[in-house]
């Protein structure tokens, strides 16, 4: 066990470089440069010289690298060329409401996928596995884009139950914090339970007919203690796997949702931030967001070997 | 995603009121809708008993209102942050101009006692108020005044433009700043109450902090998060005794049109600015909102497709009066307009002095345009193409594809494309474009366009006269309506302009900007914007609101 977690934490740190490195020439690789957002039209090549010293555009692409990257260890992302703010706190804006929304979408997606799959799986080819599928093929087929204004228009423009943009924090309370989350969480939800159902159900309907499934039936075992004590378990490595991934790429991939409710997490700054070039803000946030990914599954791939001995074993 | 999930776009180029900003910088070029229209002359429709925008009764204090705005700014220094509408929103809420458009298009003094001209026009003497201090305690002085001319004259965001206008600035007494123009500006009030005008205390000058404004403005920062929200709290100590009546105020930026709208109706927000036609045509007719459009005083942002002069084929004058010929404007607003747009061709709104009767603007005629197509194809390699582009807003698109599609009609072969609007802003900058949708010319007065239509601003690599047109007739015009005082010789000059405009092609208009603000019924009075001496002032214009006077009926 700590050989398997020293040997992923290195590969971690070596993912961790090799996306720096990525997330800082990727940016430079765009055409334009700062100088056009700030200056405008007033972009003139002495107007242009002057700020690209003054913001340490004008050093080579290494230097500026070795820059950023001493500035990281130093707990300093860097500053917006824009609006100046730092980084972190963009960032600490961002990565609460992403956090938010992860959560209370994951765990809404898994409250309902997880129950219906067992419902499904021992009774497969039935009408509730029928109808399950059915409406979960139809969830998967409802883009976010579509499923939001749905939503809003429904339960905050018809209804008046919950605000139709906005993040309030929980500083301003559970209540107010909570509805101003609902909303786009189910938009995101909504995607995941199909793909939870799917995966679950599928490895639970294998894993009811392995031989010790009917062992522990013949033993006067009830259903529901061998689906929860036994083929549960079993059957949710997919279903880590999926959520796995599925969680690591909503921070960023949220953005579609963070647009429609204007929510400034990571994906919705990290896209605003390179339209407008704002080089610092762009190589803090994919480098946030991707070592969050990465962090989550190597989180995800603990947890399979603390599910799965053998995995532990091999 | 109207309006765009670009962002960034908003942080656009041209200001609103524009002042020669290519310092007030970047305004909401974002070009939403190629039309526009709704404003001039429109009234608003009639909501229950009251004036959409003007306040019933006694005004109530306390309170706060939430205000959806259709972009974000990236600071609050005049000097060197981008002010489009909703910048120019936040200063006002902020900070106080030195003067402020009247209800009649005239600049009146505001946070200036007075501002006088000598006999020619060339100084302008600025008197302060005495006795006005920031929101942290420093006093408003003549110093605090020259500093900030000064770094405005500087930055090279908004130094280029006050070069043809302010020439030295100097303190003739505790509260008279004394300002030296280049030539006699008439206009020059005007420009003081752009974002030129708004005065920031010497602690943020000096610190050039962007993002803790200090201002003497009706309410002081409480907190910034940038594409979340700015939250403000009254000033207690502010120097219009009275004002304002809230006790707070959020903002909140909403760049999607529906979203915003949505936020509106759910009741998340009290009051929003669009310009989305289909927003204003759902809720004219509620009782439950009150709508104001934009008045009709000075000019307001115009839609059009602007034309490289300097490039072929567009550089030719016969493919230009093709292009115009064959665009159907009345059938583009009916298309996209929502029923609210109207088409206007011509760089002023109908009603303004400056607006001929006639400017011979080529009316729609595919004959003629198939027929000028013909004369200028063998010019041009056997067939004339164009590259008309947009920034990436799905209703823009629309709008250029369908252009496209008539320009087809005449035997044009148009490639319609999208374009990021970092890129887009460049290449109009340096002239990498043939034919670009776009908007501007807001302006309270048409001397503050002068930066964007005069053919000195047309030469070299980096040029604000996008279109690189270059008339001597149109410069002695622009020159004329600058520097004279008479009235009827300005209207004759500016009538002049709009005939050389039309003549020479560099625009090809479609119509008015739609610019509203619309508020539930409890807020009152976001359009009563009035002096110091009682008389009404523009509350709302070009998508700019005044929250001084704004007041909660709960």
């Amino acid at each position: 066990m700590l050989r398997f977690t020293a040997t992923r934490l290195v590969q971690l740190v070596v993912i961790c470089f090799l996306i720096s490195v990525f997330a800082f020439l990727l940016v430079h690789l765009l055409p334009g440069d700062p100088t056009l957002a700030i200056l405008g039209p007033n972009d003139t090549p002495a107007a242009r010289a002057v700020l690209l010293h003054q913001l340490g555009l004008n050093k080579g692409l290494l230097a500026q690298y070795g820059t950023w990257i001493v500035n990281i260890f130093h707990g300093n992302l860097g500053a917006s060329f824009l609006t100046k703010q730092t980084v972190t706190n963009a960032l600490s804006v961002a990565v609460p409401i992403d956090l938010e929304l992860i959560v209370v979408s994951q765990v809404l997606a898994l409250l309902v996928a997880i129950p219906m799959a067992l419902i499904a799986a021992l009774r497969p080819n039935r009408a509730f596995d029928r109808v399950a599928t059915t409406s979960t093929f139809a969830m998967l087929s409802l883009p976010t884009f579509v499923a939001g204004p749905l939503l809003v228009l429904v339960f905050a423009v018809t209804l008046k139950w919950v605000p139709a943009t906005g993040f309030n924090r929980l500083s301003q309370g559970l209540g107010p914090n909570l509805k101003s989350v609902i909303l786009p969480s189910v938009a995101l939800a909504i995607g995941s339970i199909t793909v939870y159902y799917r995966l679950l159900r599928a490895d639970l309907i294998a894993t009811l007919q392995e031989d010790f499934v009917t062992m522990a039936r013949s033993k006067g075992l009830s259903t529901r203690y061998i689906l929860l004590r036994h083929v549960m378990r079993p059957s949710s490595f997919s279903l880590l796997a999926g959520a796995g991934i599925s969680i690591g790429t909503l921070f960023t991939g949220a953005f579609v949702v963070e647009v429609l409710f204007q929510l400034p997490g990571i994906g919705f700054q990290l896209v605003q931030a390179i339209y407008g070039r704002d080089y610092l803000v762009v190589q803090g946030m994919a480098l946030v967001a991707a070592v969050a990914f990465v962090v989550v599954n190597f989180g995800v791939d603990y947890l399979l070997t603390v599910l799965d001995p053998r995995v532990r074993r091999a | 995603m109207a309006d765009s999930a670009d962002r960034y776009d908003r942080r656009a180029f041209l200001t609103r009121g524009a002042t020669t900003a290519a310092a007030v910088g970047l305004a909401g070029v974002g070009l939403p809708s190629l039309l526009a229209a709704c404003g001039s002359g429109t009234t608003a429709p009639p909501h229950a008993s009251s004036t959409p925008g003007i306040g019933i009764g006694t005004p109530k204090r306390g309170g706060t209102v939430t205000i959806g705005l259709n972009s974000e700014i990236d600071g609050f220094l005049p000097s060197a942050s981008h002010f489009d509408n909703s910048g120019l929103t936040y200063a006002n809420t902020i900070f106080d101009t030195l003067t402020v458009v009247g209800a009649d298009g005239s600049a009146k003094p505001y946070l200036a006692q007075s501002v006088v001209p000598n006999t020619d026009m060339t100084v302008w003497t600025i008197t302060l108020r005495p006795g006005v201090t920031f929101h942290d305690g420093s006093p408003l002085n003549a110093d605090v005044l020259v500093a900030n001319m000064q770094a405005l004259q500087t930055s090279a965001l908004t130094g280029q433009a006050l070069r043809g206008v302010v020439d030295t600035v100097a303190k003739t007494g505790d509260l008279s700043v004394a300002v030296t123009c280049a030539e006699p500006i008439v206009a020059f009030p005007h420009y003081l109450a752009t974002q030129v005008g708004y005065v920031i205390a010497l602690a943020q000058l000096e610190s050039q902090n962007s993002t803790k404004p200090i201002g003497t403005g009706p309410f002081s920062l409480v907190e910034w998060v940038p594409n979340d929200h700015l939250a403000v709290t009254r000033n207690h100590n502010y120097w219009r005794s009275g004002l304002p009546y809230l006790d707070g105020l959020t903002y909140r930026p909403i760049s999607e049109d529906q979203s915003r709208e949505n936020s509106l109706r759910s009741g998340t927000i009290d009051l929003m600015v669009t310009r989305d036609p289909d927003a204003i045509r759902d809720l004219r007719d509620n009782a439950d909102y009150q709508l104001v459009l934009n008045p009709n005083v000075g000019q307001g942002d115009m839609d059009f497709v602007i034309l490289n002069t300097s490039v072929a084929p567009t550089s030719d004058i016969v493919v230009r009066q093709a292009l115009a010929h064959a665009i159907n404007v009345d059938e583009l607003v009916k298309l996209f307009g929502a029923g609210i747009a109207k088409p206007n061709l011509s760089l002023f709104p109908p009603g303004s002095p400056y607006r001929p009767a006639d400017n011979g603007y080529p009316t729609y005629d595919l004959a003629k345009a198939k027929q000028l197509v013909a004369q200028a194809a063998p010019n041009h390699g056997g067939s004339i193409k164009i590259s008309l582009a947009t920034i990436t807003d799905p209703r823009l698109l629309n709008e250029v594809q369908a252009i496209a599609s008539m320009w087809g009609l005449a035997g044009i072969q148009t490639t319609v494309s999208e374009i990021e609007q970092v890129t887009f802003i460049d290449n109009l900058v340096t002239g990498q474009f043939q034919a670009y949708t776009d908007e501007m010319f807001g302006a309270t007065d048409p001397d503050l366009n002068y930066v964007w239509l005069s053919p000195t601003t047309a030469n070299g690599p980096i040029a604000l006269n996008f279109a690189r047109n270059k008339d001597d007739a149109l410069e002695t015009a622009l020159q004329t309506g600058r520097t004279t005082s008479d009235q009827a010789v300005r209207a004759k000059a500016y009538q002049q302009v709009d005939k050389r405009l039309a003549q020479d092609l560099p625009y090809l208009w479609a119509s008015l900007a739609t610019w509203c603000s619309i508020g539930s019924n409890v807020v009152q009075n976001f359009n009563n914007l009035t002096l110091p001496d009682g008389s009404k002032a523009l509350g709302f214009s070009n998508g700019v609101l005044d929250p001084t006077p704004v007041w909660r009926k709960d």
